[in-house]
């Protein structure tokens, strides 16, 4: 593979980065693992870290009720030294998988799937960034890098959800489907993405061969694989744990049924606490159907673009997940930069990122005034997480609008550039 | 309308009021404008509107004439108000758009409104001889009814009722009786004295008054009052008026050649079409204006604080504090005992008891003062320990043995506590002597009660800065490695309070000190116990922020609130208290101050009512306010009033900043489509534009109006230096102390060469206005989110530096095309304007005003920063000192 300079540069000027982050704040990590913007129950290094202590020493992780993470996660962790009193080989590992992440981005941004796939080319295709600017926009995302040195282990679905996209702009639909396998047993919530991604993968197929494979065929088999590949992985798992019930019930139990209403930037935890337990069954339902809704209606509307249907639910996952943290935003901002070419038709741009900025300000001083200086109360964390989700949830809105009117700019050439007013 | 049938339609159509209420003609509403203004006025108190204007007959004199024109315009109240508004407004246009607006102006302000009046008054004043006063514009409405009843009579003479014709020139006589009968305080004889002038006028009688047509027209003619007013009905009816010709296809379209072309526009709306046209105005004028605006309005908003009406009494939230309730029985034998400690205390200093203030130095904490006072306190029957620590900031070490004793509640589980703390020396570094044996005798006098429900701790650390941060810290666990952990611990602390009697006499006031570190705040609850205590029950006054005299007055709050902005803006710890703040531990400092008859007895006496109050409490003080400014001891603004100041200030700065980032997302080619009759285009806007399409949009599609923003640069640049200020930051608070005063003379000279540097550097690389005002952009929007966010934890450091930013908003690059003499005198002069801004020259100039050393200062926010968990200096190296040098930058630009 040929050197690029300038992906050399960005790569390892990240990486740089981080070490020295490392370096000159030795108390960054700690102080970011524990803050709930970074941490959520099912992503926490500190959870881990009980996990693995309780792995080590023979117990199932999940006695005690704290550690709701995927088991393989502790035989990877127990290889590397103790975080405690090496930080730096933790610190590594996660920074050169930042680095895998942004490979994976380059890959994709490089098969400029993004402005023209089988069914759809933008007519704005020129614009777009190149796959270095793009792995810049990640890599130096203050997000993503609180996230790394946080030690989120949603990094991993991060690194499960980038590798089944570059696999599918690849045409390598099967490996698509293992590493979406691999996000899905980690976190389940991928799982939503299997409809695009494998209309994705239909799509290269279809792209390279030029004919068309039995569209019910193709997804039943790579139903299938991603089926084994999840089975395969708890299988593995089984090995590890042991009892059956007891993994799925504290990893996927946990995760569904959202028993843990720490504070996080998301919408599910104040709701959950204020409500009455009677009617908790109930809203948990409509809050993942909900969340659950959205696959379906994107594909169908834009199905077109499954790239962007992709970009767009990792949008409304970080925006409606039960446990959502900066590191959801993190690959959402990560994707978003393809679509350089929407931008322009973009509305509300200024006030969106206005609204993050403040959120991401306010967001820590309000928890501060409300947990330590007890001056504040949890209703001042719950506003700003509001304007972080209304933030977020304005940018995905208005870049799917952006992209319907790319599309409709295609079909009706004669009014491009020009105000109309859907009636 | 496109209704569907099977509604029925609307019986009142609101756009149709609306298209009648835009083309209210000229007059009418300049007359509907003056009586809403006379009305808005009449609302204050101080000057009698209806006093003023109304037809008052024993009022009348030549010097009073004014009242005949007067009193039609004012009105008494707002029902009166909106009735006549109702009823004259329809008259009104109807005789304005028939005869033109000259002539109604000529008629009502002249003989429609004079005659009435002096019909009223001659009847009133020599036939009925009484004085009553009337006002209001009904006048006009019976008289305009009065001539049109004329009218109609004249095509349809009378109203048929059964048998009966009544003649309908009546009809405002009846609506006359019925509006007296049924409208409380009408004049009668008033309204029967209009509809008389109206049969006058209707008759044609008054028509000698009207001036003549010729003089109007030709005055509407050289005026060309038709096309410069808006809504202005012409004289000549044959061509423009109602019931002449229409306006025809034939007439400039656009041009404002008749009256009736303003169908369905509105002054606001047109307002608003004219800035929609005039993008100058919009992104350049307004955002300076609005800013400016908000600036002022601020500040302003802060000083109406310590008025009545914005601040609040004082009042205690939370009853189970019970302040007062209980007798103090600290007093008698126990001053004995007082005295006992004293001179064991006393003696161990090797002075002879008296002078000790004047010396200063001598009496540092023994060991051997130490082990007294260890001794008494296991003599008492007391847990004791001792802890040690060490702190070195700014290559000084502080170090000391903390001394504490707990006395286990009788009637508690440990697992809350009070503490009290003696500290050997006060804030100021005065011997505490007094306030350590009064702690003393407290623990032997509290140790005898079995009412405690909570532990009781007294801590004596050896001085008033370094001692109880290392102690609270150890209790917490949060200890530093040269601190030693605690041996002895109790439950959560639920509050503190500090002992502070340096004085060697009797005292006159307690002095009560609450500021914490970075500007938090105890609840107000602790202090209004403690005022309460101390004021109502003991008799002692009580006072804050060292105003030792305060009457209550306006500048006496002011100052009061100002002290205390200046105090919590600064951060840093202002008493032994200060250290329990970070821990959400509730304390403050009682001091005692001036001469008076207050002995230590009655200090004892309010701390044990205090710890008393604090005993009682059921869960940790949260009821009352954590953020307030106090201006007297029973005033204060809680932050509801107060922090819009400086969210308004804050704010100042991010509406520049989304006004620079609108305007830089536009190219000229919107600018250029500005209505024909805009007149020319304003210069600067157009220079900065069209050297804008020169460097940036030459790949651009001409018709495209988005044009890209270039926002590497500026976010890089902006971010970097951000980044940047931990330079200083770090400089600042790691040097050795000696050093301070060279690196503060050398930020300086910093400060003045590397904004030029970037500028040179900036306008090397061609960068391009876009950018520059990118730059500016997101440095403001920065300052803005930062300000706004620092706003809510400290509130008076986010008003001060966002006023000490202030002209950060207005400063900018100028434009190239001013002569260059002017540019760089104007530049050279922004620079130095901004150079005396700057945070090391503010800082040099507040440490002269103040008469304080640099090094002082710096060695003590090196401190605060070290010991404290201060974090003021953040705020100035990486909050504002950026923003700062982003401004001196972009003036420096224009030099080059």
């Amino acid at each position: 593979m040929p050197v690029n300079r300038r992906k050399a540069a960005v790569l390892g000027g990240a990486l740089i980065l981080r070490l020295l982050l490392l370096l000159l704040f030795p108390s960054l990590p700690d102080l970011l693992t524990g803050r709930v913007e970074v941490s959520t129950p099912v992503t926490s290094f500190k959870r881990l870290q009980e996990g693995l202590f309780l792995y080590n020493r023979n117990v199932s992780p999940y006695d005690g009720g704290l550690f709701h993470q995927a088991p393989l996660l502790l035989p990877i962790f127990s290889l590397l030294p103790n975080a405690q009193e090496y930080p730096f080989p933790t610190a590594l590992f996660y920074s050169l998988l930042d680095l895998l992440n942004a490979n994976a981005l380059i890959t994709i941004s490089d098969s400029a799937q993004a402005v023209s796939g089988r069914l759809y080319a933008s007519i704005r295709k020129e614009i777009t960034w190149d796959g270095a600017v793009i792995a810049a926009w990640f890599l130096f995302n203050p997000f993503t890098i609180a996230t790394c040195l946080g030690r989120s282990t949603a990094v991993f679905t991060s690194t499960g959800i980038l590798y089944a996209l570059s696999a599918a702009v690849q045409g390598q639909s099967l490996n698509s489907m293992l590493a979406l396998g691999l996000a899905s047993y980690l976190s389940i919530y991928p799982a939503l993405l299997f409809i695009p991604l494998v209309l994705l993968c239909y799509d290269r197929q279809a792209q390279r061969s030029n004919t068309t494979p039995s569209t019910a065929l193709f997804v039943v088999k790579h139903f299938a694989v991603f089926l084994l590949s999840v089975a395969g992985l708890l299988g593995v798992s089984l090995l590890i744990v042991g009892d059956f019930a007891r993994l799925v019930s504290a990893t996927y139990g946990f995760h569904l049924l959202v028993p843990d209403l720490t504070p996080n930037i998301g919408l599910w935890w104040y709701f959950f606490i204020e409500i009455f337990d009677s009617f908790r069954d109930f809203f948990l339902g409509v809050f993942w159907l909900h969340l659950t809704a959205y696959a379906g209606s994107l594909t169908v509307r834009l199905r077109r673009q499954p790239l962007f249907v992709i970009t767009s639910l990792l949008g409304i996952f970080a925006v409606f997940k039960p446990y959502p943290s900066i590191a959801d935003a993190s690959l959402y901002f990560a994707l978003l930069p393809l679509y350089r070419h929407i931008f322009p038709l973009m509305r509300y741009t200024f006030f969106s990122v206005s609204a993050l900025l403040y959120a991401s300000l306010l967001g820590p001083a309000f928890y501060h005034l409300w947990i330590y200086a007890g001056s504040g109360n949890a209703n001042f964390f719950y506003a700003i997480t509001l304007v972080w989700s209304l933030g977020l949830s304005l940018i995905i809105a208005d870049t799917i609008f952006a992209a319907l009117r790319d599309e409709w700019e295609l079909e009706n050439p004669e009014k491009r550039g020009k105000t109309v007013k859907q009636v | 309308m496109a209704s569907p049938a099977a509604l029925p339609p609307l019986p009142f159509n609101p756009s149709r009021v609306r298209s009648y209420l835009l083309r209210l003609p000229l007059f009418t509403r300049l007359a509907v404008l003056v009586i809403i203004v006379f009305w808005l006025l009449e609302l204050q108190t101080v000057w009698s509107v209806v006093q003023w204007g109304s037809l008052i007959p024993d009022e009348m004199g030549l010097s009073s004439m004014y009242r005949l024109n007067t009193y039609p315009l004012i009105h008494t109240g707002f029902f009166h108000t909106f009735i006549n508004l109702l009823a004259v407004t329809p008259l009104l246009e109807r005789f304005e758009a028939e005869h033109g607006t000259l002539t109604a102006i000529a008629l009502f302000t002249g003989p429609l409104s004079t005659f009435p009046a002096g019909i009223y008054l001659l009847i009133e004043k020599f036939v009925l001889h009484s004085n009553t006063a009337v006002v209001g514009a009904s006048v006009w409405a019976f008289l305009l009814l009065g001539s049109e009843s004329i009218r109609t009579f004249k095509s349809n003479p009378y109203f048929i009722l059964g048998k009966y014709k009544i003649p309908t020139w009546t009809s405002p006589l009846f609506a006359c009786v019925l509006v007296w009968i049924l409208v409380a305080n009408t004049s009668f004889l008033g309204h029967l004295c209009s509809v008389l002038i109206g049969y006058l006028l209707g008759l044609g009688y008054l028509k000698v008054f009207v001036p003549p047509e010729k003089i109007l027209r030709w005055i509407e003619g050289k005026l060309n009052l038709l096309g410069r007013l808006p809504h202005y009905v012409s004289v000549d009816q044959k061509t423009y008026g109602r019931y002449g010709v229409l306006p025809t296809a034939g007439a400039p379209a656009g041009e404002r050649g008749t009256p009736m072309s303003f169908l369905g526009d509105d002054q606001m709306a047109a307002a608003i079409r004219k800035l929609r046209n005039n993008p100058h105005f919009l992104f350049v004028r307004l955002p300076y204006i609005l800013s400016l605006l908000f600036i002022i309005a601020g500040v302003v908003w802060l000083f109406l604080l310590p008025l009545d009406e914005y601040s609040r009494k004082n009042y205690i939230s939370e009853n189970a504090l019970l302040p007062g309730q209980v007798h103090a029985y600290f007093s008698g034998s126990e001053q004995h005992i007082f005295r006992g400690y004293k001179s064991e205390l006393e003696g161990l200093l090797g002075t002879d008891s008296g002078e000790e203030v004047q010396r200063p130095k001598s009496e540092e904490r023994t060991p051997v003062i130490s082990d007294k006072i260890q001794s008494i306190l296991k003599a008492t029957g007391l847990k004791v320990a001792t802890q040690n620590y060490e702190y070195t900031s700014s290559g000084i070490t502080h170090q000391g043995e903390n001394i504490y004793a707990i006395i286990q509640a009788p009637r508690g589980d440990a697992t809350e506590a009070i503490v009290l703390v003696a500290a050997w020396e006060t804030v100021d570094g005065e011997l505490n002597l007094n306030g350590v044996t009064l702690a003393l005798t407290l623990a032997r006098y509290f140790k005898r009660w079995s009412l405690w429900s909570k532990d009781i701790i007294f801590v004596f650390p050896p001085d008033s800065k370094s001692g109880t941060q290392a102690w609270i810290d150890a209790y917490h666990d949060m200890q530093r490695a040269s601190v030693q952990p605690l041996p002895l611990k109790s439950g959560a602390l639920q509050g503190g309070l500090v002992i502070e009697y340096p004085l060697n006499h009797r005292f006159q006031n307690i002095h009560i000190v609450y500021d914490g570190v970075n500007g938090q705040l105890p609840n107000l609850d602790l202090f209004n116990t403690a005022v309460s205590i101390a004021g109502g029950q003991m008799g002692i006054g009580t006072r804050l922020q060292e105003m030792w005299e305060h009457d209550g007055s306006y500048e006496k709050r002011l100052q009061t609130m100002l002290r205390g902005m200046v105090k919590q803006g600064f951060g840093y710890a202002t008493g032994a208290h200060s250290s329990f703040m970070p821990y959400h531990i509730d304390a403050i400092t009682l001091q005692t101050q001036g001469i008076g008859w207050q002995d230590e007895m009655a200090l004892g006496r309010t701390v044990e009512g205090l710890t008393r109050s604090l005993n009682n409490l059921l869960e940790h003080l949260h009821q009352s306010f954590f953020f307030y400014l106090l201006m007297q001891t029973h005033r204060f603004v809680s932050i509801g009033t107060y922090l819009p100041s400086a969210m308004l200030i804050a704010g100042n700065f991010t509406i520049m900043a989304i006004a620079l980032w609108l305007r830089t997302g536009y190219s000229t080619n919107p600018f250029s489509d500005t209505a024909p009759g805009q007149g020319e285009k304003p210069d600067g806007m157009s220079q900065t534009a069209s050297k804008d399409a020169g460097n940036i949009s030459t790949t651009q599609n001409p018709s495209n109006k988005v044009i890209e923003r270039q926002l590497a640069l500026p976010l890089t640049l902006v971010i970097g230096l951000h980044l940047a200020g931990l330079i200083p930051l770090h400089i600042f608070n790691n040097t050795s102390h000696a050093n301070y005063t060279s690196a503060t003379y050398a930020s300086v000279v910093v400060n003045t060469l590397l904004p030029l540097l970037l500028a040179g550097v900036l306008s090397q690389y061609r960068t391009t206005i876009q950018q520059i005002h990118l730059i500016k952009s997101v440095s403001l929007l920065l300052l803005g989110l930062f300000l706004s966010a620092l706003a809510t934890l400290n509130f008076s450091l986010s008003f001060m530096i966002g006023l000490l930013c202030a002209p950060l908003s207005f400063v900018n690059r100028i434009t190239a095309d001013t002569t260059p003499i002017l540019r760089y005198a104007l530049s050279i002069a922004g620079l130095f304007f901004l150079n005396i801004l700057s945070p090391p020259v503010v800082l040099l100039a507040g440490c002269a005003y103040f008469g304080v050393s640099i090094e002082t200062v710096l060695t003590e926010a090196a401190f605060g920063w070290d010991v404290w968990g201060m974090w003021t200096q953040v705020i100035i190296w990486c909050v504002w000192w950026p923003a700062w040098i982003v401004g001196a930058a972009l003036v420096g630009v224009s030099l080059f």
